[in-house]
């Protein structure tokens, strides 16, 4: 929980905070999707750096280590499953290593290594945007640009209580877990449980309390069924929309003719001596 | 006097990049004094509260307890906190258990004491925040002020020999207010070191023996009360006001109306200061000493005391009180409405536990002492 | 003076429960009065409260606003409740938003006004509360103190004309609380009926025309706090505590044999009666606006040099804040009372403060001490 605490805090001090929501986000969509539809390595490679980049904009140069850690991760998990496609190629082409690892039968051929980077890359490609996108865009910004696209306005303002009262409650919790070991209630791990229940049940009631009064303070507030919104997040200018779908073409383009250019097993082929 | 807690040139900050809440603090918090610890909002009081307490650990320097640095080992830090007790400001937050008497139970079980003892623990602190009729009572269906006294006898029942105090008398009303201090004198006359961190001026005023004021994550003053407060420019900086008593002696002193000491810190003191008739004659404070055994009603009639504005204060006394069904006039604050009672000339009774004696009898010494009038004390 | 609101024998009890919390209760509210609610805890004073705004309809008796009886209809509570803003206790309990602007803005889009009207509104309670560099700003990033700001600015933002506090100074460090109490007396003398329910009884004592008692759910007292105050018994059964200079004023009297009328409220009033001053000190008032108070600053200083200045007002707080102003807060008090040392004293103050000011020298005269006072 603590986590999304802070991206919370990264996306509201983000230099692209202020950027039109759903600019972003088609921006991002319209280079994930490219991404998929191109066979070009390189094109998931140009993703990924533009959502390095990007990253690196928002944040003004200073990555925290909470998405280094997550980009890590996405690397690492991405190693495994590229590192399985790669091995499980397909037996009607020439292999260039074949060999035996507990009970798998290893078979790789050029096309499963080729195809293993271009998912690797792919996929981070995806994470990085995505998570450009998110660290820089605020739950209640996205929600209230959501509005633009005649999404019921039941759902955002459940969105928007929903987010504000769930730091509300995630404050109430982490102040009685304080308070439970002011009381010695982590001594012995069935104590520890008894208090996190204790703690969960403390803040369950806190959250009935909380929505009973909130809703004489709504009227006292001259709420009327609909939450209005004052500074309504920049509106996607026609500019996103040349920008996300020209760099689209662009780059659907440039992997038309890039397809074969580079390809990971020939690069590889010296270093592990294949013969292909 | 020995030093209990002491942080020493703490620095901590809740995230890295974040700014430091605490820096270069230190400050010592002597073993059996009433320490105040005051600040503005955002001073880091309530940061510098669960260092004490680790709770957290700060980024560098050290946090001592009697004399030894804390270890943040498991062992060590369990058997700290059942001596360092900390009264959240929001009694909700302590709220772990649906009826009273679990609630109250929740620190000694975790202290893992034998069932009896713990028995013993709940109904004598239940007593002691008069709550021992809700035992049974579920949580949910009790006002904010009985939650408060629900959580104060949770910390009692764990008999630290420290009790950080939050803010406790934000939300309660007058009264309540009083009663919560008349508990935390009460911790304090057997022997438990009370820190207390509050935004009223004149309440710590009044109550502290030593002042402690935060300030940008610094401890700005260490020491009584008046020396700081005679620096104005300290007092605004910290975002703080003076007590309304002090500013009045200060002025009244600058008019040729006595001398700036003694200084009185309690409105009886400043009243009795401030009259020109030294002479007159006041009511008489009949105290009674009671133990919890004490037959009140027999005093009462054998000293002819009855018919008087009568007071209690105090644990036993409370206790006493209720073996005889004997009715009082001042339930609350008994101390400073008798002697009221006695400024206006009226005779009045105080019903006294032992042990809180020196404290019922403050404001009459004081009086006393400095010749501003004579109260008759009259121990019975 | 009109009357606001009238309630006639209200019983309320909340769904569910028995008791009664409101209890066959009676008060008027006057318009542009400085009124103190006070009562123990569960008295009934937030339910009074939210049976002004219309939230709580009585099972029996009437609510009179402006001598109608409330309509309960949509139209016609929107309409009370764009008259009426209420700040309660706990912050959180009435932030919705996430975005310090957002939630200031809440009431006042609510009510359906333009978005310019909206933005000067925001931009000013913003202003008013000290906190407009956190405008974007989520909620949870903002402490306990700057979140009572935000939710003084979402009521301050609605324009009311009946500003209902409840508990306004709790949580709030002294100087943050004497800014509040100085913002209530702006809105009093901008017209606005003020209500202010707390249990800080020295605070309320100081500002307060008239005090209306709790208890039971009924009113037990309502008029000037004196009246209240000097039956102890009542007091005490109610659950309260006389204020601490009440009580100073009236053993001192007692014991030296002088009239406990008229009552002093605060340090000056009170050193005035008991320090036998002999001559004032002169005190400089200086009205000024945000715009102008620097320069009114260097001009006035000129000849006072090393005089003690204070400052009365946020706008002018601001415009001063790095002056080297003497006293900060509280000043009001802390310039007279040095009057009554004999002591020369600069206050820089918000022009809209004029008759307090005046209201502060009227009550030193009342007592039997004349202020050396120049308002320029």
């Amino acid at each position: 929980m603590s986590e999304q605490v802070e991206m919370d805090e990264l996306a509201y001090s983000s230099r692209m905070v202020n950027w039109a929501p759903l600019g972003k986000l088609l921006f991002v969509m319209c280079l994930l999707i490219v991404g998929i539809v191109t066979d070009s390595i390189l094109v998931p490679i140009i993703s990924f750096t533009i959502g390095i980049l990007l990253m690196a904009y928002s944040t003004n140069l200073k990555l925290p280590l909470l998405i280094i850690l997550a980009i890590g991760e996405a690397i690492l998990i991405m190693v495994l499953g590229s590192g399985m496609i790669s091995i499980l190629g397909d037996h009607s082409q020439p292999a260039i290593w074949e060999g035996q690892f507990l009970w798998f039968s290893i078979y790789m051929t050029e096309d499963s290594f080729n195809l293993a980077w271009l998912i690797f890359f792919r996929a981070i490609a995806g994470v990085t945007l995505m998570l450009a996108f998110a660290s820089s865009t605020p739950i209640p910004l996205l929600s209230y640009a959501l509005k633009g696209l005649r999404i019921p306005n039941e759902i955002i303002e459940l969105v928007v209580l929903i987010y504000r009262y769930a730091f509300l409650l995630l404050e109430r919790f982490l102040i009685m877990i304080d308070a439970a070991q002011c009381r010695l209630g982590y001594n012995g791990s069935m104590t520890a449980m008894k208090s996190y229940a204790g703690a969960m049940a403390g803040t369950f009631i806190f959250s009935m309390e909380l929505a009973e009064k909130s809703e004489a303070a709504l009227a006292c507030r001259n709420y009327d069924g609909t939450f209005p919104i004052f500074r309504r997040p920049a509106n996607m200018s026609v500019l996103w929309v040349i920008l996300s779908f020209g760099l689209a073409i662009g780059l659907y383009v440039f992997g038309m003719y890039t397809g074969d250019v580079i390809n990971p097993a020939k690069l590889f082929a010296p270093l592990f001596g294949w013969d292909l | 006097m020995a030093t209990l807690l002491e942080a020493d040139n703490i620095t901590f900050s809740y995230d890295k990049k974040g700014p430091k809440v605490m820096d270069g603090m230190s400050m010592k918090i002597e073993e059996g004094k009433k320490t105040a610890i005051m600040g503005c909002n955002g001073a880091g009081k309530s940061t510098l509260f669960s260092l004490l307490n680790a709770l957290r650990k700060p980024d560098s320097g050290k946090v001592l307890f009697r004399d030894k640095p804390l270890t943040y080992r498991h062992k060590d830090i369990i058997k700290m906190r059942s001596e360092v007790s900390i009264l959240f400001q929001n009694p909700n937050d302590m709220m772990f258990k649906p009826y009273v008497e679990q609630d109250v139970a929740f620190g000694p079980e975790n202290m893992k004491l034998p069932k009896e003892e713990i028995e013993e623990r709940v109904q004598e602190s239940l007593f002691a925040v008069g709550m021992e009729e809700y035992r049974k009572t579920p949580i949910m269906k009790l006002s904010y002020g009985q939650r408060k006294r629900v959580t104060l006898a949770g910390v009692l029942a764990m008999r630290p020999s420290v009790i950080i105090m939050d803010e406790p008398t934000a939300g309660l009303d007058p009264q309540m207010a009083y009663e919560v201090m008349e508990i935390a004198e009460q911790m304090h006359s057997s022997g438990v070191t009370v820190i207390m961190a509050s935004h009223d001026t004149d309440l710590t005023y009044s109550w502290a023996d030593e002042l402690r004021v935060l300030y940008g994550g610094k401890c700005m003053y260490a020491g009584e009360p008046e020396p700081f407060y005679s620096d104005f420019e300290s007092v605004q900086k910290a975002g703080l006001l003076l007590p309304t008593v002090f500013m009045m002696n200060r002025t009244l002193a600058d008019l040729g109306k006595g001398s700036l000491e003694p200084y009185p810190r309690a409105q009886s003191q400043m009243a009795l200061k401030t009259a020109q008739h030294k002479d007159v004659d006041l009511g008489v404070l009949h105290v009674i000493k009671a133990e919890r055994d004490t037959d009140i009603k027999a005093i009462i009639d054998d000293y002819q005391l009855g018919g008087m504005p009568t007071g209690v204060y105090g644990m036993s006394a409370r206790m006493a009180l209720r073996a005889t069904s004997t009715d009082v006039d001042f339930l609350y604050n008994g101390p400073e409405n008798c002697t009221m009672k006695c400024l206006n000339g009226q005779d009045s009774v105080l019903i006294c536990d032992p042990l809180m004696f020196d404290k019922a009898v403050t404001s009459a010494m004081f009086i006393n002492e400095h010749g501003f009038g004579k109260i008759n004390i009259d121990v019975v | 003076m009109s009357e606001i609101f009238r309630l006639e024998d209200v019983t309320f009890t909340h769904p569910g429960t028995t008791r009664k919390v409101l209890n066959k209760m009676n008060l008027t509210i006057e318009g542009g009065s400085r009124d103190a609610v006070l009562g123990m805890n569960g008295a009934g004073k937030t339910t009074l409260f939210y049976t002004l705004t219309g939230v709580y309809k009585p099972q029996e008796g009437t609510v009179y606003n402006h001598g109608e009886p409330v309509d309960y209809t949509r139209a016609g509570l929107q309409n009370l409740r764009s008259d009426v803003a209420v700040i309660l206790q706990n912050p959180d309990e009435q932030i919705f938003c996430s975005l310090v602007e957002e939630d200031v803005a809440f009431g006042p889009l609510n009510l359906g006004l333009d978005r310019d009207e909206v933005e000067r509104r925001v931009s000013k309670a913003l202003r008013d509360v000290r906190m407009t560099p956190y405008a974007r700003r989520p909620l949870q990033q903002l402490s306990g103190g700057q979140r009572k700001r935000v939710a003084i600015a979402g009521a301050l933002a609605m324009n009311p004309k009946i500003m209902i506090m409840d508990e306004p100074t709790a949580g709030l460090d002294p100087q943050a609380s004497m800014e509040v109490m100085e913002l209530a007396e702006k809105l009093h003398l901008q017209g606005v009926t003020v209500l202010i329910s707390t249990h800080d009884i020295d605070i309320i004592y100081k500002w307060a025309d008239t005090s209306s008692i709790l208890y039971n759910g009924k009113i037990e007292y309502s008029g000037p706090a004196e009246g209240f105050y000097s039956d102890p018994e009542t007091v005490y059964r109610c659950g309260l505590l006389t204020p601490s200079i009440f009580n100073m004023n009236r053993d001192i009297c007692a014991i030296d044999g002088m009239d406990v009328d008229p009552y002093p409220r605060n340090c000056c009033e009170f050193t005035a009666k008991f320090g036998n001053p002999k001559e004032s000190g002169r005190l400089v008032c200086v009205a000024a606006e945000e715009e102008t108070a620097a320069e009114r600053y260097e001009e006035v200083m000129k000849d006072l040099k090393g005089v003690q200045t204070g400052v009365y007002g946020s706008d002018v707080r601001y415009a001063l804040t790095d002056n080297g102003i003497d006293f900060r807060f509280d000043a009001m008090d802390m310039c007279f009372t040095d009057a009554v040392r004999g002591k020369d004293s600069v206050l820089f103050y918000d022009s809209i403060y004029t008759p307090t000011i005046k209201e502060q020298a009227d009550k030193l005269r009342k007592i039997g001490f004349d202020v050396d006072l120049e308002v320029i």
